[in-house]
């Protein structure tokens, strides 16, 4: 049973996510749609085949036509959107800056498997490395991930959890996450089914007022999402003339977040706070794109040493993840990438 | 969705039912291992298993990643995983007796005193775990009059037996197909935040088997009703400080990234100090607004942006101040601005007022296909003088301001604060500290309303009118 994929295909899929593109018409009730329509013939197809090859007929290729009108009304979009963000970000920017910094410490938990006595680094590495695909087949925000993971930890640090039902509270994490920002949050009957209805309804039902009351309904973590998005809107606005500055601080960001998702998933990155990952992530992101104005690291008020300790790690997390991290990012950009790594 | 499937084959196809996320990630390392093994086929790495740094710190990058196939790390952990649990022991757990709300073996797992020796949990002690949590108990509250009731939600008016205060107490039904309700996650987990004069304050949290209620502090009326009771015809100088209020609060709101996306006059709460108070931020941070509740209740149009009327999802601060907008015109004539049933009607409403939009008051607009499927009218604006006569030169242009096309062109919460518009209010209430009502300033003073009826029947019209928004 392989599953011998295109990797090109793959890219593409993960291309569509709503992060990349903004206001894009990837509306809950087309993803649904969309998930139904797949789920059925691939059952079929896989009684009849067991060859993963079959897989690239399956489904009709989702989006090589597609493709690059798209990307370019997308770009366009994403330029407008900056934009109006950019305006709000001159009146409150900063206050949203101060308010989030201030609280992080507070939502941070550093130890959370300390007192685990199932639950070790490799199963929290695996739940999040399979919550990443979840978030993205249900077109969730990046937002979404950063706070369930977030929800996870810091029930983990409070609650001993038994390792069979470790997938529920993923999901469980998941679905609080998304009830907060998502305008659909995915079906309690998609999540179950996600876990191969190992877990009944009450069980993540009952889960959810568990964590709802261990954590007193503090949920509101500042997220990794939400720093990149400040640094890169600090960067825009000094750099707004200049339409090669503001296309690197897109890319950047896109580059950073792939990077940033390698982290959520890394318990050696729980310790430190989301907004020094945040920049790391984005000052590692210009250094792999080769960028020539990079970002300015001192807006972040780390100290040199600080920012160059947490760089060094992620950097060797991204050299260890080197075939995973392409399929993180958007296509354009996984292929800047891997012109710029040979 | 290629990898999704490769996922959900996995998940759904090749395991077995009873098996876990540990057991099917084991597989999955497992599997992952033996192809690698089979030569770096490159391409076939169908999982996205992320290699972590605990591993291979320290080591050459790039040289122990998972992909050195039956690394000991990985059998070790496999066996380690074996010799944990049992089928027979995992299927025991997963057949959990669900009439109980909160099953035992779920209750020993949370106990964080002894993981090795569980000992089913008795019921006192799982109670006693409970308002060891912190949470209120609803014996403290008295119930009296219901105020409300949706599909989530009953609101009563109650009385708190430890300061015999008046508290609104909102009892949100947690059974539900979905879980608790959005509306109560969002609105508890953001105004626990938020601590200010001009948002209402959330002072408790009980929770029940079946239910959650939030205790909020009392105000006995809302601006809706507010201007009812005034015959619509507010004092000029009124109109001022409840606007400074509702930016106050507002801005206070913006400050923390936080939106309410659904401002309108029975939103506004207001005690008989004058003081106004947000409330109602159930639809909060949500990225749009739904035109029906869940409860199939219609939600109003009329202080909703024409950006959102034409389908934009824009997550963004400046969709509250058309509303503002709105709010100010209503309260200056005594009537809604643009009281639409429908969108299209809302949207009729908006340009036959301010004028159909065209590229120099909205750009992009003629390429937005929705607007274009409308086919409105060549509408030129109106001077808003002549409909709100009763708003001087500075009221407004900051009409004017918040009721621009283009959201990113519309005035802040924060920059309408100091609009010459609220000169006459001093200087000093910037400096208010944010718990402090802008009543304590001795020189902000309400004024007696004109149309304001006798205090006998303004009773009444409370006990009668008064109508608790639910979500």
């Amino acid at each position: 049973m392989t599953c011998a994929l295109s990797p090109g295909k793959r890219k593409r899929v993960w291309a569509r996510s709503p992060e990349e593109r903004p206001g894009s018409p990837c509306s809950s009730a087309h993803c649904r749609a969309q998930l139904k329509r797949s789920r059925e013939p691939r059952y079929r197809q896989y009684s009849s085949s067991d060859s993963g090859v079959a897989d690239l007929f399956d489904t009709p290729s989702p989006s090589s036509d597609e493709a690059s009108p798209e990307t370019g009304a997308g770009a366009r979009r994403a330029k407008e959107e900056e934009q109006l963000e950019l305006s709000i970000f001159r009146d409150y920017g900063q206050a949203w800056y101060c308010f989030q910094k201030e609280r992080e410490s507070r939502f941070l938990s550093s130890d959370s498997l300390a007192h685990q006595p199932q639950v070790k680094e490799e199963s929290r590495c695996k739940l999040i490395s399979w919550m990443i695909p979840v978030h993205r087949h249900f077109c969730l925000s990046f937002e979404s991930l950063c706070l369930a993971v977030n929800i996870l930890d810091r029930f983990l640090a409070c609650t001993p959890v038994a390792a069979d039902c470790f997938q529920l509270l993923g999901v469980t994490a998941l679905l609080i996450a998304c009830k907060q920002v998502e305008v659909h949050p995915p079906r309690v009957k998609q999540l179950l089914a996600l876990c191969c209805h190992a877990f009944s309804r009450e069980q993540l039902c009952n889960l959810e007022c568990i964590i709802l009351l261990k954590l007193h309904f503090n949920l509101g973590a500042p997220t990794l999402n939400f720093f990149l998005e400040h640094f890169t809107h600090l960067r825009v606005q000094h750099s707004q003339a200049c339409d090669r500055d503001f296309t690197e601080a897109i890319d950047a960001k896109a580059m950073a977040r792939g990077v940033a998702e390698l982290s959520l998933a890394d318990y050696a990155f729980n310790t430190y706070p989301p907004s020094l990952l945040g920049i790391c992530c984005l000052g590692l992101a210009d250094r792999m794109l080769g960028h020539q104005k990079r970002m300015d690291m001192r807006v972040s008020g780390y100290s040199d040493s600080v920012i160059e300790d947490c760089m060094l790690k992620l950097q060797l997390l991204v050299s260890l993840n080197g075939t995973s991290l392409p399929r993180l990012l958007p296509l354009e950009l996984s292929k800047k990438h891997v012109k710029t790594e040979s | 969705m290629n990898r999704m499937k490769n996922f959900k084959r996995r998940f759904s196809l090749s395991v077995p039912r009873t098996e876990t996320i540990e057991e099917s990630l084991t597989e999955f390392t497992e599997q992952y291992n033996h192809l690698n093994n089979r030569r770096n086929e490159g391409t076939a790495q169908g999982h996205l298993q992320l290699n972590h740094l605990g591993r291979g710190y320290g080591a050459e990058p790039g040289m122990l990643s998972l992909s050195q196939g039956g690394s000991p790390t990985a059998v070790h952990y496999r066996n380690n995983n074996r010799r944990r649990f049992s089928m027979e022991d995992l299927s025991k757990r997963l057949s959990l007796p669900m009439d109980i709300r909160l099953p035992q073996e779920f209750m020993q797992k949370l106990q964080m005193e002894s993981p090795e020796l569980p000992k089913p949990l008795s019921r006192m002690s799982r109670r006693a775990s409970l308002s060891d949590i912190g949470f209120g108990k609803l014996e403290t509250y008295i119930k009296l009059d219901k105020l409300g009731e949706g599909t989530y939600a009953t609101v009563f008016k109650g009385r708190s037996k430890l300061t015999e205060n008046l508290v609104a107490l909102k009892e949100i039904r947690l059974e539900h197909e979905e879980g608790a309700p959005c509306t109560a996650i969002r609105e508890v987990s953001l105004l626990k935040n938020l601590k200010h004069a001009n948002i209402v304050t959330l002072h408790d949290i009980i929770h029940t088997e079946r239910s959650l209620t939030l205790v909020f502090e009392y105000l006995d009326s809302d601006l809706k009703q507010y201007l009812d009771n005034c015959g619509n015809l507010m004092s000029i100088h009124n109109i001022k400080i409840f606007m400074f209020q509702l930016l106050r609060g507002l801005a206070y709101c913006h400050r923390r990234k936080i939106l309410h996306r659904d401002l309108k006059p029975q939103n506004l709460l207001i005690n008989e100090n004058g003081e106004l108070k947000l409330a109602d931020f159930g639809l909060a941070r949500a990225k749009s607004v739904p035109t029906k509740t869940y409860s199939n209740e219609v939600v109003t149009l009329w202080y909703r942006p024409p950006d959102v009327l034409l389908g934009s999802t824009e997550y963004s601060t400046q969709i509250d101040m058309w509303g503002v907008g709105c709010i100010l015109y209503e309260m200056a004539t005594g009537r809604p601005m643009f009281p639409g049933s429908t969108v299209k009607e809302e949207l009729h409403f908006i340009f036959r007022l301010l004028g159909t939009p065209t590229e120099e008051t909205w750009s992009g607009i003629t390429a937005n296909e929705e607007f274009r499927a409308y086919h409105f009218p060549q509408y030129r604006a109106q001077p808003l003088i002549n409909h709100a006569p009763r708003l001087d030169t500075e009221g407004l242009d900051l009409l004017i301001s918040l009721l621009l096309y283009e959201a990113k062109r519309r005035i802040s919460a924060e920059v309408g604060l100091r609009h010459p518009y609220f000169k006459p209010l001093g200087e000093r209430v910037y400096s208010l500290p944010d718990n402090a009502s802008i009543f304590s300033l001795k020189e902000v003073q309400l004024q007696k309303d004109p149309g304001y009826r006798s205090s006998i029947f303004h009773h009444t019209a409370r006990g009668k009118n008064r109508r608790q928004s639910i979500f």
